[in-house]
């Protein structure tokens, strides 16, 4: 179906999900075709009107429900809809009330929007009921710390009771013997301290011994070996991840993850706008987050007193900015030693590379940021290694891609053998040469 | 008779002396030298007395346990790194990203247009402002800017600046706050005003309008009838006002030309270091640069001077004068050419053939294509060149009077009549700016005497130095990249100065005292932004003022399309008028002794106001290669006699051969300095640069002006010369011709960046020609011939094996070789020996771009300066191999002979940086591949993986690669060092890594710049451009002689430069191949064409 095929697949699992949650809530007053209404209007309503205006409540435009209503007899909605400028110039009163009213603040002009859309948007902010506090969250790191922590606490006890039985397994034997050799009319064991008699009994089995002794050593060679490897390393499949505490629990599941998952679905650039501008991706400041927050100030779980911090940052007092701003003292969770000159621009801007390959399942499984990569240098040359350079299409690569297809006016055919597996990679083009990170 | 014989150890044994005996039972009687826990290796090895303590066995054992445990434990800790993001980021900032701001530099002695870089708000370099903003308009100095002005970025993070404005309270400073401040001055002016006494504001040249508008604002609060009690005192420390009398005299109006030197075909200069310290540095320099081209129309340079000075290294035909013959020769000049150009001949010239040569020279120009300039500030002399420079037709073409600068208006009388008057008490306030007349006018100690019977004394320095530590008030002024001001330093040209960082501290810039002292309100930027409407309105400017106003900030320059300038001023000179000057020129010949001083600038310190810049003071000298000291400049064989030694090896300076110090005498001024050998140097004459000996009665005037000496003294880098400073006719002269100079037994370290001083008649090294052999065609051969190896086979075809069988050196390899051609990039540089004046700016400014550390002058002293560029500089030795052949000199005495210089020689500059050898010597020895090499032609240093063998920097032909023996960003070196603090800190290039102890550094051509500009090209997806990318040395040169480019882009100039005849590369006969060319040195000397082997 060539049809279905270009419709993506997120959008269909939204309206199929947003038609199923609608269908819950309004099964007792709206049909099958009111809740694809609903469905309709929603989406309309986050896309065009979301950013100025909330269903139920007045933002920098007014509350929406009921427009329809209000607008009853005083005018054409549709025309005031679609532009409002031009619409209130044709001298209606209502609309100059309003004008007036919201002292002057303009609505984007023209709003291409259809009669039907707006009749699907209205619908949606008449019937807007706030969605109920559900929604899927991850189990928290501390319970996966503590299930850790306390099977080793039970290893232990059991390897304490293993102990105890064997000791007094052993006093009960030495007991026995002394029991029988006093039978046989033996002197008894002289009674030695534990240590000694357990070096009587390593010296008497010497061999047995040495073999465990030489195993130990090994043994505890080797893990020194493998725990030197991920000194200072905290990512990768090794270690546990760094994961500090941050000062404001800020979801990334929640804000970038796939919208059909019942998350937000912001772009990771929208916040980290200098990711593909600068070597650093930034962290955003306070007036980013304040473009959504300044409206939106109620999460699903802690939303609220975490948002509230946002706000002492950012001075917000509800309605306006009062000039006292806390900078945001957040905890680096990535950190490069100084000698590393790593540039996410290159890798976003050139290499389009997506955050998540190195930053892992950011968007899906990471409430609380943390290091998913290891970031050892090891790490990064192998991906050097093996990624393809993205040359088509971008100019600078014009040269390299000549004399790959021999030129021979250009020269260096040895570029040929990069070809052998078929791609050029970054190493080829010298991603392994040292200066290019570090300088 | 008992037959036990005693034997004793020593007397102590024979004696039995307790104490010795006590001594002997302990083992081991020294511990480590360091008594607290807290212990650095570095302060280990670096304690001066650890040479000579001996270190218990068990205890280094015991701190070598501890101090592995401690590094182990401090590795396993993580520390969490903060990061706070802005709470309203400003759109411009994208951090990780620079930004740059056209700016303006002006601090008395130096003007230039700047662009200042900043990161997430920190300025950290400055280059000049290139070919920029609408119209392109460059401004004066075409981005050229000097060493003085790229380092003034650091000494905005000097932690000793003053924080806060000051009042004297008894005999200690009290902080006041600036309401207090601008209550009291503000009672005081008026009280004096009241009782009408007379003030004084006295500053530098003031070329700023705004500031000129300000300070009238003020005079006229206090204004009596037609004038005003308060009189604005322009002082100038280094005094042009003999150039600006003798202008008056000559032309009716006091001011300091505007110079052309791109219009002369001949400059003859008669004691004018042009290129270094005289006029207008900023402009004369690429001015200069622009006519060396020898392909182009190559000027040719005369200069008659006694000291060796940059200019005179760098000129044609340089001839060594005594300075009292100096004005003998302008005299002699003026007569041959008035001879020739009927003008009035004053006669009792100097007779001297170089003379009579430039004079022919100059005539055999058509007229107003030459120009003569002279460093005289004795107004006869200069009313003498003008006489010269009106003959040669030279006004309206390479000189301008019509539009002459606006610098160096200070009038050196008046400052003798202020100190008078406020000796006589008959000033009621002193307001001082810009200048330090405590430190810099000859007189100073009745200068100090007569501040004490002032009412009131402000001084707006930024420090507590030897003027504002005598004030009643230090009201601290802001940095320059703090403040807002504007320029005009030529009629119709304008410059504005924008602030690139907040305050630091709590200061605020002077003109804002003004303008809230007379009564203005709003801040010093809106009080420019209001002159400039009410100017560009009496200019009847038609554009929005809005526009023409943000356009002017962001170019940094506006010189809007000036109507045709006024008609030159002609000459209003009498014959009587010349003959009088040239009687003052010949009495300002006389009274010679036997030594002749003469007082000039250094390139680095300038007039003294950057003394406290260790970038500068590190920077070596460009002729005598000293760092951190002034000394006195002899003729090596004056200093000879003096030692009474005829071994030139005597004279011979290094880390174990100290100076002698000599004590001069001139009248009953003396000043004890070291004595170091000047090749150049006229015999009979000595030489002491201004601007040292800042602080030496303890004032705290910043960082790296005084530093802890061989004796372990806290004092100033050199001595004050500006004592023998006096005033001759109205006019300061620097120069006292009756001195004497005497040993005094002493030595003194010196810290030498460059002992050898002849480059041995190894022309693989420097190579140069004359511009008449030069210009001869199949000349190429001689003067830059290709190195060619013996081979076993027959080249040449002649059917013998012989020594004439040679193939060139670029045929042999002995590693593989290489893909060169056709593999990207292949980075590279191109110096012109040509346009190289030696004047350093490209070692500050790599200093800046490269996080390079100050190590100070004992670490200098040890050959471990950490300057990844060096200025090689040359002088030329009477014996060569060609002489010695001739003459049956042996190899010993030839060499021997070789290294001493000639008398007057010709000098040769030569920028080494790493050479990024494409069989690279240093890649190849080191045992942990921490040195490679990359496809595009670059040598990499990887410091984290150096560990220090050094064998690299044995193996370096260049010896371009430099050892971090300590950590000098520790405490340690806290005295010199900007870095080691956290406002030091900031300076620090945050894409470049700051080394630690124990690894390799060297040049990496700005790799951080070159990996930008590539991301800059690939995000915009098109190939590099050419000259898209630059190294901190080719932006900062301002003569073009450092080209950074792609070898293997064919359109490239630096492809081109290095294709061309005079291409050739240092050491071409070892094969390394360097990425790094120099084109030969062309001078336009009158010597023919002749063979050269």
């Amino acid at each position: 179906m060539p049809l279905l095929a270009r419709i993506s697949e997120r959008s269909h699992d939204f309206v199929q999900v947003s038609l199923a949650f609608c269908l819950f809530l309004f099964s007792s007053v709206a049909s099958a075709q009111d809740a694809a209404q609903y469905a309709t209007g929603e989406k309309l309503f986050k896309m065009h009107c979301g950013s100025c205006h909330k269903p139920d409540a007045d933002m920098t435009g007014p509350a929406l429900k009921g427009a329809r209503a209000r607008w009853e007899g005083q005018g054409d909605i549709y025309a005031w809809v679609k532009n409002n400028a031009a619409y209130r110039k044709t001298g209606n009163a209502y609309a100059q009330k309003i004008y007036d009213a919201w002292k002057g603040a303009l609505m984007t002009a023209p709003l291409s929007v259809s009669n039907e859309e707006i009749d699907a948007i209205l619908y949606y902010a008449d019937n807007y009921a706030p969605p109920a506090p559900t929604g899927p969250v991850a189990g928290t790191p501390v319970e996966t710390a503590s299930n850790n922590e306390s099977s080793w606490i039970w290893l232990l006890v059991l390897a304490l009771l293993f102990l105890v039985v064997g000791l007094s397994l052993a006093g009960v034997k030495r007991g026995l013997e002394n029991s029988v050799r006093e039978a046989e009319g033996l002197e008894p064991i002289a009674d030695m301290p534990r240590i000694q008699r357990f070096r009587k009994w390593a010296w008497e089995h010497k061999v047995f011994m040495s073999f465990v002794g030489l195993f130990l050593t090994v043994w505890v060679i080797l893990r020194l070996w493998d725990a030197a490897w991920v000194i200072g390393v905290y990512g990768g499949d090794e270690v546990p991840h760094y994961k500090p505490e941050q000062p404001i629990l800020f979801n990334h599941t929640l804000h970038a993850g796939k919208a059909d998952k019942g998350n937000l679905g912001i772009n990771c650039q929208y916040c980290h706008s200098s990711a593909e501008k600068s070597k650093h991706a930034g962290i955003p400041s306070a007036n980013v987050c304040m473009n959504c927050h300044k409206a939106v100030d109620t999460g699903r779980k802690t939303g609220k007193a975490e948002i509230a911090k946002i706000y002492a940052a950012a001075g917000w007092d509800g309605k306006e900015f009062s000039g006292k701003e806390t900078p945001i003292r957040w905890v680096k969770v990535h950190n490069l030693p100084d000698h590393v000159a790593f540039s996410h621009a290159t890798h976003v801007a050139i290499g389009k590379l997506e955050c998540q390959e190195c930053h892992g399942p950011i968007d899906s499984e990471m409430d609380v940021a943390e290091q998913w990569a290891p970031l050892t240098m090891g790490w990064c040359i192998t991906c050097h290694n093996q990624r393809e350079v993205k040359m088509a299409g971008n100019g600078y690569y014009d040269e390299v891609m000549a004399r790959l297809n021999d030129d021979e006016k250009l020269g260096h055919r040895e570029l040929q053998q990069y070809l052998e597996d078929g791609k050029i990679t970054v190493r080829e083009l010298g991603g392994w040469e040292c200066a290019k990170c570090h300088h | 008779m008992s037959s036990t014989k005693r034997y004793w150890m020593d007397a102590a044994d024979l004696n039995q002396d307790p104490a010795a005996m006590m001594a002997r039972e302990n083992e081991f009687p020294q511990s480590l030298p360091i008594a607290n826990g807290d212990l650095a290796i570095d302060q280990v090895l670096g304690d001066k007395n650890f040479m000579g303590a001996s270190t218990g066995r068990r205890d280094f054992l015991k701190f070598l346990g501890f101090g592995i445990g401690a590094a182990t434990l401090a590795a396993c800790e993580t520390p969490v790194v903060k990061s706070i993001p802005y709470v309203t980021k400003p759109e411009e900032i994208t951090p990780g990203v620079a930004n740059w701001y056209a700016s303006t530099y002006y601090d008395g002695q130096d003007f230039a247009s700047i662009l200042v870089k900043t990161r997430e708000g920190r300025p950290i370099h400055i280059k000049g402002n290139p070919k920029f903003g609408l119209n392109r308009n460059p401004g004066l100095n075409k981005g050229s800017i000097n060493a003085r002005i790229n380092s003034s970025v650091l000494s905005l993070y000097d932690s000793e600046r003053l924080k806060n404005p000051k009042h004297k309270e008894g005999e200690g400073w009290a902080n006041v706050d600036w309401a207090a401040a601008d209550k009291a001055i503000g009672e005081a002016l008026n009280a004096a005003a009241a009782a009408d006494k007379r003030m004084v504001l006295l500053t530098n040249t003031i070329i700023s309008p705004s500031t000129t508008a300000a300070i009238a604002a003020l005079q006229k609060k206090y204004s009596r009838g037609e004038g005003s009690l308060l009189e604005h005192v322009q002082y100038d420390t280094v005094s042009y006002a003999g150039v600006a009398n003798a202008n008056a005299k000559s032309f009716g109006m006091r001011a300091f030309p505007s110079y052309d030197l791109t219009k002369a075909d001949v400059v003859v200069s008669i004691g004018a270091d042009f290129l270094s310290s005289w006029g207008s540095t900023s402009e004369s320099t690429w001015q200069y640069a622009e006519r060396r081209n020898p392909d182009g129309d190559m000027n040719k340079h005369f200069q008659f001077e006694a000291r060796m000075s940059m200019t005179g290294a760098n000129a044609d035909v340089r001839v060594p004068l005594k300075l009292s013959e100096l004005p003998l020769a302008v005299v002699a000049l003026h007569d041959a050419i008035a001879g020739k150009r009927g003008g009035t001949p004053v006669g009792g010239g100097l007779e001297n053939e170089a003379i009579a040569h430039a004079a022919q020279a100059l005539l055999s120009k058509t007229a107003g294509r030459t120009v003569v300039l002279c460093g005289s500030n004795d107004e006869g002399v200069q009313v003498l060149v003008n006489s010269i420079n009106t003959m040669l037709g030279n006004y309206g073409s390479t000189i301008d009077l019509a539009r002459p600068s606006r610098l160096w208006q200070g009038d050196d009388k008046a400052v003798v009549s202020l100190v008078k008057d406020m000796n006589a008490g008959a000033i009621g306030a002193v307001l001082i700016a810009g200048v330090n007349p405590s430190y810099s006018i000859a007189n100073a100690a009745d200068f100090n005497t007569g501040l004490d019977k002032v009412g009131l004394t402000v001084s707006f320095s930024r420090y507590a130095d030897e003027t504002a530590s005598r004030c009643q008030w230090m009201l601290p002024d802001n940095h320059f990249l703090e403040s807002w001001n504007d320029y005009m330093p030529k009629a119709g040209h304008y410059a504005l100065a924008q602030p690139a960082i907040q305050r630091l501290y709590n200061t605020r810039s002077w003109q804002s005292n003004l303008v809230k002292w007379s009564g203005g309100e709003g801040s010093y930027h809106e009080f420019i932004k209001a002159t400039w409407r009410a100017n560009m309105a009496s200019h009847g400017s038609t554009s929005l003022f809005d526009d023409t106003w943000y356009q002017a900030v962001h170019d940094g320059v506006y010189a809007p399309d000036m109507a045709a300038p006024a008609a030159q001023p002609s000459s209003l000179l009498s014959p009587e008028a010349i003959g009088a000057a040239g009687a003052a020129a010949k009495q300002a010949a006389g009274g010679a002794g036997a030594f002749e001083l003469e007082l000039y600038t250094s390139e680095a310190i300038g007039d003294g106001q950057h003394a406290n810049n260790p970038w500068l003071q590190e920077m070596p000298d460009p002729l005598t290669k000293i760092t951190w000291d002034n000394y006195v400049c002899m003729a090596p064989a004056d200093l000879l006699a003096l030692l009474g030694s005829t071994d030139f090896k005597d004279l011979y300076l290094g880390q174990e051969s100290p100076a002698h110090v000599v004590k001069v005498t001139v009248g009953s001024t003396e000043v004890e300095l070291p004595a170091v050998p000047a090749p150049g140097q006229r015999a009979g004459t000595i030489a002491i640069a201004l601007g040292y000996g800042r602080g030496a009665n303890g004032e705290n005037v910043g960082k790296a002006a005084c530093i802890t000496d061989h004796n372990g003294e806290l004092k100033p880098v050199g001595r004050n010369a500006y004592p023998f400073t006096a005033l001759r006719n109205g006019t300061v002269a620097y120069d006292a011709l009756n001195a004497s100079v005497t040993l005094t037994g002493a030595t003194y370290p010196i810290a030498i960046t460059q002992t050898q001083l002849t480059h041995m008649d190894r022309e693989s090294i420097v190579k140069e020609t004359s511009l008449a052999h030069y210009r001869e065609p199949g000349s190429k051969s001689h003067w830059n011939h290709q190195h060619a190896l013996p081979v076993h086979e027959d080249v040449n075809g002649d059917g013998v094996i012989n020594a004439h069988d040679r193939k060139p050196v670029a045929e042999f390899d002995l590693w593989e070789e290489f893909a060169v051609e056709g593999v990207g990039h292949r980075w590279g540089l191109s110096i012109d020996l040509n346009s190289c004046i030696g004047c350093g700016a490209c070692i500050t400014a790599c200093n800046s771009e490269n996080n390079i550390p100050v190590v100070g002058k004992d670490e200098v002293r040890r050959s471990r300066e950490m300057h990844w560029l060096r200025i090689d500089r040359y002088f030329s030795s009477d014996m060569t191999k060609d002489r010695a052949h001739e003459e049956g000199v042996r190899k010993i005495p030839m060499f021997t002979a070789m290294e001493v210089p000639q008398e007057s020689p010709s000098v040769f500059f030569m920028p080494v940086m790493c050479q990024h050898c494409n069989h690279a010597p240093c890649e190849t020895v080191c045992p942990v591949a921490a040195t490679t090499h990359s496809n595009e032609g670059l040598n990499q240093m990887a410091y984290n993986r150096c560990i220090g063998t050094r064998y690299c920097s044995n193996n370096c032909p260049y010896k371009v690669r430099r050892f971090n023996w300590f950590n000098y960003t520790s405490e340690q070196f806290s005295e010199v060092n900007p870095a080691w603090d956290d406002l030091g800190r900031m300076v620090l290039n945050p894409d470049v890594t700051v080394r630690s102890r124990g690894v390799i550094e060297k040049c990496s051509m700005c790799v951080q710049q070159i990996q930008a500009g590539k991301l800059a090209a690939k995000k915009a997806g098109r190939p590099v451009n050419d000259g898209e990318i630059e190294t901190a040395c080719s932006a900062a040169c301002g003569t073009g002689a450092i080209v950074f480019g792609d070898l293997n882009d064919k359109k490239s100039r630096v492809r081109g430069l290095a294709e061309g005849d005079r291409s050739y590369h240092m050491l071409e006969e070892i094969g390394v191949k360097p990425n790094v060319n120099y084109l030969v040195k062309v001078r336009n000397t009158d010597e023919e064409a002749h063979a050269h082997a």
